[in-house]
C-alpha cells in the first residue's frame, strides 16, 4: 500500500534566497498519527504548504496516496487547518463550511448536511449565523478544524492547531483529533509543543533547517539519543541538524568559491 | 495505491466544475452582501451625470453626430460605470482574499487554475451587468436613448467585461495595498475614460488631440458601446471591437499566467 504522503527531494528556496526545505525526504504511512516537530523557521509550514498547493516548490516529488501531489485527485484527499485563522470575512460559520464543501466538489445537500454535523461536533451551533470576524479566537480555531474535515479528507494536515489557545480548548481539540484518527484518518500534525507531540503522535519526525534530522516513536527517539525526555531529544537532534546543515552550506560555498 | 484504488474505497472523484460554480456563487454572494456599495452607488452617480450634464446642460449644447447631448453621453457613461465596477470588484476581491489568506481555501481545492481565475471574475461580471441593465432601464426612458444594435452591444459589453475583469484580477494579484487598486482606478481608468470621448465627439477635436485620443484604449471601449446603442461611432465598429478584443486577450492571458504558475499568488 502506498504511503499517505511521500516526499522525495523536496526543496523550496524562496525568492529572497532563504532555503526553507533542503532535499527533504519523508514518508507518512496510511492511518498513522504523525508529528512534525521543529523550531520556528525549521520548514514545517513550508512543507505542508507545498503538499497543499499553497507554495511553489523549487524541486522534488510529492505523492498523496500514490497520486501526484499536483493532481486534483490528490487535492481532494487532503484537508488542511492552517496555523493562522484564514476565514472568509464575508461568510457566516455555516456558509464557510458549505462553500468549502462546494469548492471540494460536494453537492449542496451533502455539503449542507455535513456542515450541520460539523457545527454540532465543534460546538458552534450558537454561532451558526455569525460571520468569521465576529468569532472569538477559540471559535475560529474550531471552525478552521471543522472546515478542514468537512469534505472527509483521508489525510488531515494540522499546522500548529493549538498554538495560542487555552488549556481547556487544547484538550478539547486533542479529543476531536484523536477521535478522527481512531476512524482511520491519517493525521500529519506540526507543533512545537513537545507534550502535544508525545501525547498524540505514534511517530515523530524532527525537522531542522529544512531537513528531517530524526524520526521514530517518542520512546524510540529517547532511546536513540540516550535521554529521558522528548525535550532533550529535541535539543540534541535539532542542534545536531543545524550544525550539519551549516557545515554542508559552508562546504558548498567553499566549492563554489573554487 | 492507484487512482482506481482510491475511488474503489469510496472516495468521491474531484468535481472541479462544481468547485467553480461554488466559487462563482461566493463572488456573487459578496456583491449582494455589499449591494449599496457595489451596485446602488455606481447607478446613482452615473444617473447624476446624466441628469446634471445631459438634462441640465444638454439644452445649451447643439446635437452631436445627430443626437441630442443627453442621448449622446448615455452609452459612454454606462461603459464607464460597467468598466469601473468590474475592475473594482475583481481587484478588491482578489486583494482581500490574498490579504486575509482565505484564498488558500480555493488554491488548495481540487479545481483547475483557469476555473479559479474565471470563478473569481464572475462576481465582477454579475455586478457590471446589474449596473449596466439598471442604468439602461433608467436612462433610456429618461433621455430617449435608442438601442440600435443589440447584438453589437452584447459583443461590446462582453469584450469590456473580459478586458476590465482580467485587468482587475491582475491588479488584485500584484497590489500590496488598497492604494494600488485605487491608483489604477482613479489615475488610469477614470481619466482615460473621460478623455475617451464619453462627453464629446473626437471629430470635434483639433489636431493633435484627435490623433492622441486614438491612442487611448478606453476610446475604443466607449465607441463600441456607443455603436451598440446609437448605431454610429467616431471609428469603425470593427476597429473598435478588434482593439478591445486584442487588449482583452492580452489581459486574460496575463491573469491566467499568474494563476497557472502561482506567481504572486503563492510564495
Amino acid at each position: 500500500m502506498a504511503a499517505a504522503l511521500k516526499l522525495g527531494g523536496l526543496t523550496k528556496r524562496y525568492d529572497d534566497g532563504t532555503l526553507a526545505l533542503d532535499e527533504l525526504d519523508l514518508e507518512v504511512p496510511v492511518g498513522s498519527f504523525f508529528g512534525l516537530l521543529g523550531p520556528n523557521g525549521a520548514g514545517k509550514t513550508t512543507l505542508i504548504s507545498a503538499v497543499c498547493n499553497l507554495i511553489r516548490p523549487t524541486a522534488g516529488e510529492i505523492a498523496v496516496f500514490g497520486l501526484p501531489g499536483t493532481s486534483l485527485e490528490a487535492r481532494r484527499l487532503i484537508g488542511i487547518a492552517e496555523q493562522e485563522p484564514n476565514l472568509d470575512r464575508f461568510l457566516t460559520v455555516r456558509e464557510t463550511l458549505i462553500y468549502h464543501g462546494g469548492y471540494y466538489g460536494m453537492m449542496r445537500e451533502a455539503a449542507t448536511e455535513r456542515a450541520e454535523q460539523m457545527i454540532d461536533v465543534f460546538d458552534l451551533r450558537a454561532k451558526r449565523d455569525v460571520r468569521a470576524p465576529k468569532l472569538s479566537g477559540g471559535q475560529r480555531r474550531r471552525l478552521l478544524l471543522a472546515r478542514a474535515l468537512l469534505h472527509e479528507p483521508r489525510l488531515v494536515i494540522l499546522d500548529e492547531p493549538t498554538a495560542g489557545v487555552d488549556i481547556e480548548l487544547r484538550h478539547e481539540l486533542w479529543r476531536y483529533i484523536r477521535r478522527l484518527h481512531e476512524r482511520g484518518t491519517t493525521i500529519l500534525l506540526t507543533t512545537h509543543y513537545l507534550e502535544e507531540a508525545e501525547a498524540l503522535c505514534e511517530e515523530i519526525a524532527l525537522i531542522s533547517s529544512g531537513r528531517i534530522v530524526a524520526r521514530d516513536s517518542a520512546d524510540g527517539l529517547k532511546r536513540h539519543y540516550g535521554v529521558d525526555t522528548l525535550e532533550q531529544v529535541y535539543l540534541k537532534s535539532v542542534a545536531t541538524g543545524r550544525l550539519a546543515h551549516e557545515r554542508i552550506e559552508a562546504e558548498t560555498e567553499a566549492e563554489a568559491a573554487l | 495505491m492507484s487512482e482506481g484504488d482510491v475511488v474503489a474505497i469510496g472516495v468521491e472523484r474531484p468535481q472541479p466544475w462544481r468547485g467553480f460554480v461554488w466559487l462563482a456563487l461566493r463572488e456573487c454572494h459578496r456583491v449582494l452582501r455589499l449591494w449599496t456599495q457595489t451596485t446602488l452607488a455606481p447607478v446613482i452617480s452615473s444617473l447624476l451625470f446624466i441628469v446634471v450634464f445631459g438634462l441640465s446642460l444638454g439644452g445649451r449644447i447643439s446635437t452631436i453626430d445627430g443626437f441630442d447631448y443627453e442621448v449622446f453621453i448615455v452609452p459612454g457613461l454606462i461603459a464607464m460605470a460597467m468598466a469601473q465596477a468590474i475592475y473594482s470588484n475583481n481587484s478588491s476581491t482578489i486583494f482581500q482574499a490574498r490579504n486575509d489568506r482565505y484564498i488558500d481555501d480555493v488554491l488548495a481545492a481540487p479545481m483547475h487554475s483557469w476555473q479559479m481565475n474565471l470563478g473569481f471574475g464572475v462576481g465582477g461580471v454579475f455586478r457590471a451587468l446589474v449596473i449596466g441593465i439598471a442604468l439602461t432601464a433608467l436612462a433610456a426612458p429618461l433621455t430617449g436613448a435608442p438601442l440600435e444594435n443589440p447584438a453589437a452591444l452584447l459583443l461590446a459589453v462582453a469584450l469590456l467585461m473580459a478586458g476590465f475583469g482580467a485587468l482587475g484580477i491582475v491588479v488584485g494579484i500584484y497590489a500590496q495595498t488598497f492604494d494600488h487598486i485605487s491608483f489604477v482606478n482613479n489615475l488610469v481608468i477614470l481619466p482615460l475614460t473621460f478623455l475617451g470621448g464619453v462627453f464629446y465627439s473626437v471629430d470635434r477635436l483639433g489636431s493633435p488631440w484627435e490623433q492622441i485620443t486614438h491612442a487611448n484604449p478606453l476610446f475604443y471601449v466607449v465607441e463600441a458601446i456607443r455603436y451598440g446603442f446609437l448605431g454610429s461611432s467616431d471609428v469603425s465598429a470593427w476597429i473598435a471591437f478588434g482593439v478591445i478584443a486584442a487588449i482583452a486577450a492580452a489581459l486574460i492571458a496575463w491573469s491566467q499566467y499568474l494563476f497557472s504558475t502561482g506567481r504572486r499568488l503563492k510564495p
